[in-house]
Order: structure tokens, then C-alpha cells, then sequence
């Protein structure tokens, strides 16, 4: 009981010694306005991806395909701008593309983990590769600006009430995707397939069908990831989005999402994302190089997955004891 | 033993189909005898270290960290080789030593704080690759560079004598030392034991904690011999040492017919695997075609061989269950 307790309040106590931590180290030029938009503009596409992620954790799955086809969707997105010739209507049919290619993604992805029995992480790892391969012969391995229609750069930029539009995009999926979760009997499949897919399947719950709709819920928050990346820098390539698996597993596991399956909860995975960029940025602040972050990121992950599978590994020697005391 | 004779069967096919299309498409330039050594040559490192890694998915994990410890590696001996006058030798030993640590501490990670295998070499990918960065060799602006590794003595482990590359003949003894560890020691039954059902390993007195720690070290010298080559080949050390190298030795490894969900395989299997992924780079770019088509046909290749895995032991489990059903009927 006390455990539970802690890590409910760890959270918001968490992020609050972070916040009080920087702002006492560099106070003005962290608690400004124009700061706190910029950490949220900066964790707003992965913010939007763990999003819907988080479905593939709650099953106990990995998507490690996420920063490529992040990648790849932005290249389609510019691309087929580029072929309208910049127009609106490009951009509609772009959108529409990216997604569609996310959503394919996530089928096919779903489709062979359910059908063939393979192991979610190999089956992201080597479509990680074809994603990335498949940019590289679209873009010709080059970078592929854009800079029109004014819709398309918009999408990343344009400011509402002083924050930018990604943010409230953020705010949007995240309500859709808590309000999945929570309040639909699909959520409720999924949190139960995650803790007991034996069970869970004869209970009656279509776990194929379950898993490959995580997939492609997965493959559609990363394609949204994707043209909002692409619309912030105004360009496209195959290194968009590098380094987007981690930071988004990242995210996830701060958030107390267990990627053994079956624990977490959206506004974890958000607090996660912001607790990310809050930290990326304090470095920044505090002038840490970049390329160091890959530590700190690391050595996050590995502390929280520790943490909850000592748990988990704890528990069942519980239950062992128990039994095998009742049988004394 | 007949299905995995058949296993290696198909993964030979699979090579001499290769082999017999590039022929096809691209005549002598690829069937030619330099361009074999060249192949041999080319496969050696990530058959050297595919050794390591074919332990550590026979044991039903994983290591995505190889590339970034041979990053680690290399730039800890371009440091040694910078700032002291040790002897060649020595650097190679501290480095080797760095190596077997990363491997040590993936091995602490997944065995004794049970954190799922390509979680935990996934975070470690990254911690090393920043390690890299921080101990990178900088110039005066702090600007980093590519240090040089050319004195001779060094340089001479990326030669030839006659037709044999040294890094060649370090793979044909890799290969037949993890063989004959694999098959023919307590040690390696242990960890195909741990592969196969680690509660049964356990409950037979295997301490699977430890099997682990000792497979993932080894991963790691394998990866510190690696990396002693590349360098020696390069005659340099960069912080981009063994970036995205770590699917080519599991690639390897799927394509050889080691079993993901552990257990099965071997290291002579790996081999073949790494004969066949080097091949195919090889001949993509004889044909001169986008090099880029690599990472596509990389990917589609082992989703493909996993998936007829897959599909193939369902159906031998199938036969097998059948099998016994008519064998308790008869009796």
C-alpha cells in the first residue's frame, strides 16, 4: 500500500524538484514564458508519439521503428508536396499519405507478430532498416526543403495565446488516447491482453485483433509525428526524427510505463515526455554538450526498467512463498 | 539433429543462390577470386563478433549495444595511442579490457537487475556512444577528430600474408573456439540450457544469472577483437566506429538459423549468415545500384527468414504432436 502511494506523488514531486533545481541554478532564463513554450514546442512530437505508443507498451510489445518511419513519413509528406507543386491540395493529399503510410506500417508490423509468432522488437528492428532505406532512394540521400504552401509551415509554427501549434496537438492526442484507453472497452482489452494475453484470449478478448490496431495506432501518432517534424524544420530527410526510439521509450518508462505490459497511463507518458524535454533543456541551460544526453537518457531508461522488473521479480517470489507456505 | 541439418541446408542454398544470381547479373566482376577474399574479408569482422552475439541469442536474448562497444574500444586505445608511449601491445590489452567491462556491465544489467535483454543493451547503445564523444580526441577548439593509428606495428593487424587477411584467420579461430565451447563444454550446454527453458536450468542447479553475465562479457571481448581490427583497417579511430553495425552480426545470426526464442543454432551457422549479409553488399554494389537498396533488402531479408522459421517450427511441432498422438493410440 505504501509503495502505491509513493509512486503516485513521486511523479509531480519529481518534476517539481526539477523545475524548483533549475530554476534556482539559472532562474531568468528558465522560468520564462518564451522557455517553458519552447521545452513544451520541443517534447510536442514526441509528446504526440508516446501518444500512441504507448498502446505497443501496454501489450508488452516495442516499436523500435519509430525514428525511421517518423523519417519516412515526413520525406512522403514533403514529397508529395513537392509533386502538386506546393499547393494546398498537396498538402491535404500529403497528410493523408503520411498517415496512410503509418497506418500500413503499424498493419504490417502487427500483421507479422500475430500471424508468424515473431518477436515484436525483431520485427521493428529490420523494418527500421526498410524505412530507412526507403527514404534514402526517395530523397536520393539528400535534404528535401520546403518552405510552401503556408499551411504546411504553419502547421509547426504558427502561435496561439503565445504557444505554438504543436502543443495543443499534443494536448488533443493525448486527450483522444487517454479517453481510449479509459473510457472504451477497447482500452480496457488492451490493459488486459498487456498483464494476461493467455487469459485474456480465453476470456473471449480477439488478441490478434487487439494487437495489430495497437500497431497501427502506433504507426499513425508517429506519421503525425512525423509532418509536424517535418513542417517545424521546413525540410525532410532520412535522418529526421534520429534518435526519436529512444527518446520516446524514454518518455514512456519516466512516465512509469512498464514495458513488460499492462501499467501506465497516458498523462504518465506526457509527464514523462515534459520531464524529458524539461531535463534536455536543463542541460542545454547549464551548457552540458549534446552528445551527453545520450547518457543521462540511458542510464534513465535502465534505472527505471530495473526498478520496475525487481518489482515484478519481487512479487512473484512473494506469491512462490505464499503457496508454498500454504502447502506447509 | 535432421531438422537442424536441414536448417543449415537452407541457409547454404540461400548463399549459393546469391552467389549463382550476382553471377548472373554481374558476370566476372563478381565472380572473380579477389573479389571472394575480399568477401571473406569484409565478413570477418562481424563474424568475429557474430560469435559473441549467436551466444547471446542462444540464450533467448539479444545485443544491440556491439557497434557502440566498439566505438568505446577503439577510442580508448586512439587515447592511449595519443597521450602515452605504451606499447602497442599494452594499448590493445586496455582496450580488450574496456571491451570485456561494456560486456560486464550489459551482462549485470540484464542478468542480476532482470531487465529485459534489447531494453538494456538498447539503453547501453547509447550510454557508450556518449562515452565515446566524452573521451573523443579533440583539437585545440574542442572540435572533435579523427585520430591516426598508422605506426606499423599496429597497422600490420589489417594486412595480409599471402591470401590470408590476419582478421580472417582471428575468425577462423573465433569461430572454431566458440564452436568447440558451445558443443563440448559445461559451459556451453549451460547456456543452450538457459536458452531453451531457463525455470528448467534454474531448477537443475544452473545459475542462469551468471551463464548470462558470462555470455554478454564475451560479447564484449568479441567486440573489443572487432574493434582492434577496424581500427587497424582504418588505420584510424573516429566516434562513428561500428555505427548501425549492430543488425549485421544479429542479421547474421537469424540468417544462420539461430533461433530467436533461444536455444538452438550455432556458430558455425553465424558464419554462413555473415557470408551470405556481406555478399549481398558486396554484390548490390557491383551491380551499382543505390546502396540505399541495402537497408531495404537487409530488412526484408530477415523479416522473411524469421517469419519461414517461424512458420517452419509450427509445422515440425505439429508433425512431432501428431506423431506421438498416433504412437499413444498404438500403445
Amino acid at each position: 500500500m505504501n509503495n502505491i502511494n509513493w509512486g503516485k506523488y513521486s511523479k509531480p514531486m519529481i518534476l517539481v524538484a526539477l523545475v524548483v533545481a533549475l530554476t534556482v541554478l539559472r532562474g531568468t532564463t528558465f522560468l520564462s514564458v518564451g522557455n517553458i513554450a519552447n521545452v513544451l514546442w520541443s517534447v510536442s512530437v514526441i509528446g504526440i508519439m508516446v501518444c500512441g505508443t504507448i498502446f505497443v507498451f501496454l501489450l508488452g510489445g516495442i516499436d523500435l521503428s519509430i525514428a525511421t518511419l517518423c523519417g519516412f513519413c515526413a520525406v512522403t509528406v514533403v514529397e508529395v508536396i513537392h509533386y502538386f507543386h506546393d499547393t494546398g491540395l498537396g498538402l491535404f493529399v500529403g497528410i493523408l499519405a503520411a498517415i496512410a503510410v503509418g497506418a500500413l506500417a503499424g498493419l504490417f508490423h502487427g500483421f507479422i507478430i500475430t500471424r508468424f509468432g515473431v518477436p515484436a522488437f525483431l520485427v521493428t528492428f529490420a523494418s527500421q532498416s526498410i524505412f530507412q532505406g526507403l527514404s534514402m532512394v526517395v530523397t536520393n540521400n539528400k535534404i528535401v526543403s520546403c518552405t510552401a504552401p503556408a499551411a504546411f509551415t504553419a502547421i509547426g509554427s504558427v502561435k496561439i495565446l503565445g504557444f505554438p501549434l504543436p502543443i495543443y496537438f499534443m494536448i488533443l492526442m493525448a486527450l483522444l488516447s487517454w479517453f481510449v484507453l479509459r473510457k472504451t472497452v477497447f482500452g480496457r482489452y488492451v490493459y488486459s491482453v498487456g498483464g494476461n494475453a493467455t487469459a485474456s484470449e480465453i476470456s473471449g478478448i480477439n488478441v490478434k485483433r487487439v494487437t495489430i490496431i495497437c500497431y497501427v495506432l502506433s504507426g499513425v501518432t508517429t506519421a503525425i509525428g512525423g509532418i509536424i517534424l517535418a513542417s517545424m524544420t521546413q525540410q525532410a530527410a532520412a535522418a529526421t526524427g534520429s534518435g526519436y526510439t529512444n527518446d520516446v521509450i524514454t518518455a514512456g518508462v519516466i512516465g512509469g510505463v512498464s514495458l513488460l505490459g499492462g501499467e501506465g497511463t497516458v498523462p504518465g507518458a506526457i509527464f514523462g515526455a515534459v520531464l524529458m524535454g524539461l531535463l534536455n533543456n536543463g542541460l542545454n541551460l547549464l551548457s552540458v554538450p549534446s552528445t551527453q544526453t545520450g547518457l543521462v537518457k540511458g542510464l534513465v531508461i535502465i534505472v527505471a526498467v530495473a526498478f520496475d522488473a525487481m518489482q515484478h521479480a519481487d512479487q512473484s517470489r512473494k506469491k512462490v512463498r505464499k503457496v508454498v507456505k500454504k502447502a506447509a | 539433429m535432421k531438422q537442424t541439418t536441414l536448417r543449415r541446408l537452407i541457409s547454404l542454398g540461400l548463399l549459393l543462390a546469391l552467389v549463382i544470381l550476382f553471377t548472373a547479373l554481374s558476370g566476372s566482376r563478381f565472380l572473380n577470386a579477389n573479389n571472394f577474399i575480399d568477401i571473406v574479408r569484409d565478413a570477418s569482422v562481424t563474424a568475429i563478433i557474430g560469435v559473441g552475439v549467436t551466444m547471446a541469442i542462444i540464450t533467448a536474448g539479444i545485443d544491440l549495444s556491439t557497434g557502440s562497444i566498439m566505438a568505446v574500444v577503439g577510442m580508448t586505445m586512439a587515447n592511449i595511442y595519443a597521450y602515452t608511449l605504451w606499447p602497442i601491445p599494452c594499448m590493445i590489452l586496455c582496450g580488450i579490457i574496456v571491451g570485456l567491462g561494456c560486456g560486464l556491465i550489459n551482462g549485470y544489467i540484464i542478468g542480476k537487475l532482470h531487465v529485459p535483454e534489447f531494453i538494456g543493451t538498447l539503453a547501453t547503445m547509447s550510454i557508450f556512444r556518449a562515452l565515446t564523444y566524452m573521451i573523443a580526441i579533440r583539437d585545440a577548439n574542442g572540435v572533435i577528430q579523427s585520430q591516426p593509428m598508422n605506426i606499423s606495428s599496429y597497422a600490420v593487424l589489417g594486412y595480409a600474408v599471402g591470401y590470408f587477411y590476419f582478421v580472417v584467420i582471428a575468425m577462423i579461430v573465433f569461430v572454431v573456439c566458440g564452436q568447440i565451447f558451445l558443443k563440448y563444454t559445461r559451459l556451453g550446454t549451460e547456456i543452450y540450457a538457459v536458452g531453451a527453458n531457463p525455470k528448467a536450468a534454474t531448477l537443475s542447479g544452473i545459475d542462469v544469472a551468471k551463464v548470462k553475465m558470462i555470455v554478454y562479457t564475451i560479447v564484449g571481448f568479441c567486440c573489443s577483437v572487432g574493434a582492434v581490427f577496424t581500427t587497424a583497417r582504418l588505420q584510424s579511430a573516429t566516434t562513428a566506429v561500428g555505427q548501425d553495425f549492430e543488425f549485421n552480426p544479429i542479421a547474421a545470426a537469424v540468417v544462420g538459423g539461430v533461433a530467436l526464442s533461444g536455444g538452438s543454432g550455432d556458430v558455425v551457422g553465424t558464419l554462413i549468415g555473415a557470408l551470405f549479409m556481406v555478399t549481398l553488399e558486396n554484390g548490390v554494389r557491383k551491380l551499382e545500384m543505390n546502396t540505399a537498396y541495402q537497408y531495404v533488402i537487409k530488412g526484408v531479408i530477415i523479416i522473411l527468414v524469421v517469419m519461414f522459421d517461424a512458420w517452419y517450427k509450427g509445422r515440425m511441432d505439429r508433425i512431432a504432436r501428431e506423431k506421438g498422438a498416433k504412437e499413444g493410440v498404438s500403445a
